[in-house]
C-alpha cells in the first residue's frame, strides 16, 4: 500500500513537471456528455464485482445479456434499407441477404410513416424518397416476395401507423403459409420519441399510447416472438443530445410505456420481455461503449427493483444499434467509412444484439449498392477479423471504462429523477422539456465545431480545395406517378363493400375502446389502404399539432 | 436600423429539424428576428406565413430528398401571394447537382450540409444590405502614385492641358499631392515624402501607376459597419480624417479584385 501510494505520488509530481514544459492540449478534457476525463484511471476500491458488474447473462447485466455473447452467435447484421417502390426494395433486400446480412430492416417513405397514401396531396414529392412506399397489402406482398418470413427476422421503422404495417406483415405471412406465432422481428412503435425528435407523429399522445398498448396485448396473444416496441434513443441523439441524455430520455420513455401497459391491465412479466431498445453509436469511442453497459444496468435495476418483475427476461435490455448518421460529413465522404468502423466497434464492445452500419454517402443521399455493401463488410470485418467478438465484454475491468459507466449511470439517474418530478415522460414531452434540452446540446455542439474547439476532419480541418463528388443513388422521378396508379388500381379492383365494412368495425372499436388490432388486420386483408385506416383513426383521435 | 426578419420553414413531411432549429437560433444570435414554422408545412402555408409575418427572407430545410419538388413550390406560392420580392434560400441533404435546378426555379441560394451558420447569417445580411444600399454618388478622385511630382506634372499640364488646382503636403500620409479637376472629379498625383510612406511602399512593390479610386458616399459609418458584418476586408474599420475635413476609409484591394477603393464623405456644407 505504501509502495502504491509513493508510486502514485511520484507519478503526480512527474506529471506536474512535464506539464510545465509540455502543457496538456486542453485545460479540461471531457466527453460529449461533459463528464470530466482524468489523465489516468486506477483501480476503484469501492467497486464490488458481483454487485456492480456481475457475470454476463446475470443481473445487472453490465457485461452483457447472454452468458457467451458473440462466442456463440454474432450480433444480427441488420442494414436499414428501402427506397422507391416495393419491387426495387425487394431487390435490395435479396441482394443484402445474399451478401450475408442476417436480418431485414425496412425503411418506409414519409407518407407511409405519417399515414398518407401516395396519392394524398400531402405526399407530393415525398413518395419513395426516404424509404419504400407502401399503400396496400399488395405493396407489402411485393416487398417480401421470395423472402420466407419464417426464416428472416424483420425490423420495421414504423411508429404512428405501426399497427397497420404489422397487420400487413401478418397478412403476408399467412399468404406464405407462415403462422403469426412463427413471425420474428420488431416494430419501432415508439411514439414518444417522435414528438421529441423524429417528427412522424399522427395522433395526440394519449390515443397514441393506447394504440401501443393495444399492440402489446395483441402480440402477447398472437405474436409471442415479435418485439412489440423498440424504444429509441437513436433519433434523440441524432437530434443533437449528449450520450447521457440519449440514455436518460430513452429510459424515461421506456418507463412511460411500462406504466401505460400496467395501467391497461397487462402483467409486467407478460410484456416486458418483448420490449426492445435502439441506440446510437456515436464518435467518442469509450463513452459510447460505456453508455451501452450503463444503459443495461440501469434498466435491469428499474425492472427488478421498481417494477418487481420476476422473469429475468424482463430485466434484460436487448438493443439494436445504428452508427451515428449526423456524424457523417458530406465532405470527403470516404472518411465516413472510418468513422462508421469506430462507431460500430464501440457498439460491439458495448454488447449490442444487432447493428446497422451507415453508408459513406448518407450525408448526401440514400446509399448506393456499393456503399451499402462496404457498410455491411465493415461489420463482417469487425466480426471475423478483429477478434473483438471472441471474448465477452473485452473492455470490462478497464479502470477508465468502468469509471465512465458509473459516471453515465449517475447522470442518467439524475435526469430520471427530474423527469419523474415533472410527472413522467409524457408530461415532459408535452412541456417540451426534452426538446429544449436536446436543442441546447445541439447548438452547443455546433458552436464548438464553428469555433474549431471540436475538430471534424474534412469539415473544419484538413479540408480539400476541390470536393469529391461521388455517384449518388437517385430515386426515379417517374416512381410517384407509378405508385399512385398502382394504389388507385387496387382501390378499383377490391371488394369495396367488404373494405367499408372493415373500416366501419375499426371505427367502432376505436370509439368503444376495444383493441383495434384485430380490426386493422381484417381491414388490410380487405385491401384498405394505409391512408384510409389512418384517416379513420384521425377522425376519432384527432391529430397532434406539434409544439 | 430595423432587424432583419426571417421565416425558417420545414416544407413537406420531413421531421428532422435539428438543422432548422440551430440556424434559427444562430440567426437570432446575429440580431435577426426569426419565426420557425414547425414541421409539415405546405408551400401555401409557408408563403402566407411569410407575408403575414412580413419577413425579409424565407429559409427552407429539407432532408427527405423532396427538395426538387417542394422548394420551387414555395417560390411559386410566394409569387401567387404577390411576394416574389421575398428571397428564398434553402438547405438540408441536397446533392450538389440539384443546386443549378433549384436556382433556375428561383431559389436564391442553397447551403449544403456542413455550412457554417455564420456564413448563412452573413449571406442574409449581405442580401438585405444590397437591397437597402444606395450606390456611391460619384468618383471623388483617382489617386496616382508617382516618384516625383516635378517629373509627372508636365504630362498632365502640358500634354493633357489640365489645370493644376493646388499642391498640398499631407503629413499624416507622408505625401505631397497635386490636384487636377477633370469634369465632375479629380486626378490626384501622390508623391512620397518619407521612406515609410505607404505610397513609397506601393511604388517599390508595384511601380508607379494608379494607386486607388475614391468613391464619394454620404453614409460612410453605416457602410463600414455593413461591410464589416459581411466580412469585407477593410484597411480602416472606422472613418478617419481626410483632406478638406472629409471622412475617409480604405477598403482592402483583396475585396475588389486587386483595386484599392477609398470611401470619402465630404464635409457637410453648413
Amino acid at each position: 500500500m505504501t509502495d502504491n501510494h509513493s508510486s502514485n505520488e511520484k507519478w503526480k509530481s512527474e506529471v506536474d513537471k512535464i506539464k510545465q514544459r509540455f502543457p496538456e492540449r486542453k485545460e479540461r478534457f471531457h466527453t460529449s456528455s461533459d463528464l470530466t476525463i482524468e489523465g489516468l484511471y486506477t483501480p476503484d476500491q469501492s467497486h464490488s464485482y458481483e454487485k456492480d458488474l456481475g457475470y454476463p447473462g446475470q443481473f445487472p447485466y453490465t457485461r452483457g445479456i447472454q452468458p457467451t455473447m458473440y462466442r456463440s452467435r454474432y450480433w444480427t447484421m441488420r442494414q436499414y434499407a428501402g427506397f422507391g417502390s416495393a419491387g426495387e426494395t425487394n431487390e435490395r433486400f435479396r441482394y443484402l441477404l445474399k451478401q450475408g446480412q442476417t436480418g431485414l430492416s425496412v425503411a418506409f417513405d414519409l407518407p407511409t410513416q405519417i399515414g398518407y397514401d401516395s396519392d394524398d396531396p400531402m405526399a407530393e414529392g415525398e413518395v419513395g424518397k426516404v424509404g419504400v412506399a407502401i399503400d396496400t397489402l399488395e405493396d407489402m406482398e411485393v416487398l417480401f416476395d421470395r423472402i420466407p418470413l419464417n426464416e428472416v427476422s424483420t425490423s420495421m421503422t414504423i411508429n404512428a401507423p405501426a399497427s397497420i404495417l404489422l397487420a400487413m406483415y401478418i397478412a403476408v405471412g399467412e399468404k406464405q403459409g407462415v403462422k403469426p406465432e412463427q413471425l420474428t422481428g420488431t416494430i419501432q412503435n415508439d411514439i414518444l420519441k417522435e414528438y421529441i425528435a423524429r417528427g412522424t407523429y399522427i395522433y395526440p399522445p394519449k390515443p397514441s399510447m393506447r394504440l401501443i398498448t393495444d399492440i402489446f396485448a395483441y402480440c402477447q396473444e398472437n405474436l409471442p416472438k415479435f418485439n412489440t416496441i423498440s424504444i429509441s434513443g437513436y433519433h434523440i441523439r441524432e437530434a443533437g443530445s449528449t450520450a447521457v441524455q440519449e440514455v436518460a430520455f430513452t429510459i424515461a420513455n421506456g418507463i412511460a410505456y411500462v406504466d401505460a401497459a400496467i395501467e391497461a391491465g397487462l402483467e409486467v412479466d407478460q410484456f416486458a420481455p418483448r420490449l426492445a431498445f435502439f441506440f446510437n453509436a456515436h464518435n467518442q469511442f469509450f463513452e459510447e461503449a460505456a453508455k451501452f453497459r450503463a444503459a443495461r444496468r440501469i434498466w435491469a435495476k428499474i425492472m427488478k427493483d421498481h417494477y418487481k418483475a420476476k422473469d429475468p427476461k424482463s430485466w434484460k435490455m436487448r438493443f439494436h444499434t445504428q452508427t451515428g448518421g449526423s456524424t457523417l460529413t458530406a465532405q470527403q465522404p470516404d472518411n465516413n467509412i472510418v468513422r462508421v468502423t469506430l462507431q460500430a466497434l464501440a457498439a460491439v464492445l458495448g454488447g449490442t444484439q444487432s447493428l446497422h452500419t451507415n453508408s459513406r454517402d448518407e450525408a448526401l443521399a440514400l446509399p448506393t449498392e456499393d456503399s451499402a455493401r462496404i457498410a455491411l463488410r465493415t461489420q463482417q470485418i469487425i466480426a471475423q477479423e478483429s477478434g473483438a467478438a471472441d471474448t465477452v465484454d473485452p473492455l470490462g475491468g478497464s479502470y477508465y471504462v468502468e469509471a465512465l459507466t458509473d459516471g453515465i449511470e449517475n447522470e442518467v439517474n439524475e435526469y430520471l429523477e427530474r423527469i419523474k418530478k415533472m410527472g413522467g415522460a409524457v408530461q415532459a414531452v408535452e412541456d417540451g422539456y426534452m426538446q429544449r434540452e436536446i436543442h441546447q446540446a445541439a447548438y452547443d455542439a455546433q458552436k464548438r465545431i464553428e469555433s474549431n474547439e471540436d475538430i471534424v476532419v474534412g469539415l473544419n480541418e484538413y479540408k480539400l480545395d476541390e470536393e469529391i463528388h461521388p455517384d449518388l443513388l437517385r430515386v426515379d422521378e417517374q416512381l410517384e406517378a407509378n405508385q399512385v396508379e398502382r394504389t388507385q388500381k387496387v382501390r378499383r379492383s377490391r371488394d369495396q363493400d367488404k373494405t367499408d365494412e372493415c373500416l366501419k368495425r375499426l371505427r367502432q372499436a376505436a370509439v368503444e375502446n376495444n383493441n383495434v388490432m384485430p380490426h386493422i388486420v381484417d381491414a388490410v386483408k380487405a385491401y384498405a389502404t394505409v391512408g384510409e385506416i389512418a384517416n379513420v383513426l384521425r377522425e376519432e383521435f384527432g391529430e397532434y399539432a406539434g409544439m | 436600423m430595423k432587424p432583419i426578419r426571417v421565416l425558417i420553414a420545414k416544407p413537406g413531411l420531413d421531421g428532422h429539424d435539428r438543422g432548422a432549429l440551430i440556424i434559427a437560433q444562430a440567426l437570432r444570435d446575429h440580431g435577426m428576428e426569426v419565426i420557425y414554422t414547425g414541421l409539415r408545412q405546405s408551400a401555401v402555408q409557408i408563403a402566407r406565413a411569410a407575408v403575414q409575418e412580413d419577413v425579409d427572407v424565407v429559409g427552407l430545410s429539407s432532408l427527405s430528398g423532396a427538395h426538387k419538388s417542394l422548394f420551387p413550390k414555395v417560390v411559386e406560392a410566394l409569387a401567387a401571394e404577390n411576394a416574389s420580392d421575398i428571397p428564398v434560400i434553402g438547405g438540408g441533404v441536397i446533392p450538389p447537382e440539384d443546386i443549378p435546378y433549384l436556382e433556375e426555379k428561383g431559389v436564391t441560394k442553397i447551403f449544403t450540409s456542413g455550412s457554417p451558420t455564420d456564413a448563412i447569417a452573413v449571406f442574409i445580411k449581405q442580401m438585405m444590405n444590397h437591397e437597402m444600399r444606395t450606390a456611391p454618388k460619384k468618383i471623388a478622385h483617382i489617386g496616382i502614385a508617382v516618384e516625383s511630382l516635378e517629373m509627372a506634372l508636365p504630362f498632365y499640364q502640358d500634354t493633357l492641358g489640365l489645370q493644376l488646382e493646388a499642391v498640398e503636403e499631407v503629413d499624416s500620409e507622408m505625401v505631397r499631392v497635386a490636384f487636377f479637376p477633370i469634369g465632375d472629379t479629380r486626378l490626384e498625383l501622390l508623391e512620397p515624402t518619407m521612406e515609410d510612406s505607404p505610397i513609397r511602399k506601393f511604388i517599390d512593390k508595384r511601380g508607379e501607376g494608379i494607386h486607388h479610386i475614391a468613391l464619394e458616399v454620404d453614409d460612410i459609418s453605416k457602410r463600414l459597419q455593413q461591410y464589416r458584418e459581411e466580412g469585407i476586408s477593410l484597411i480602416h474599420n472606422e472613418p478617419k480624417q481626410g483632406a478638406h475635413d472629409s471622412q475617409i476609409a480604405f477598403i482592402h484591394p483583396k475585396a475588389a479584385a486587386g483595386v484599392m477603393y477609398e470611401l470619402s464623405q465630404p464635409k457637410k456644407e453648413e
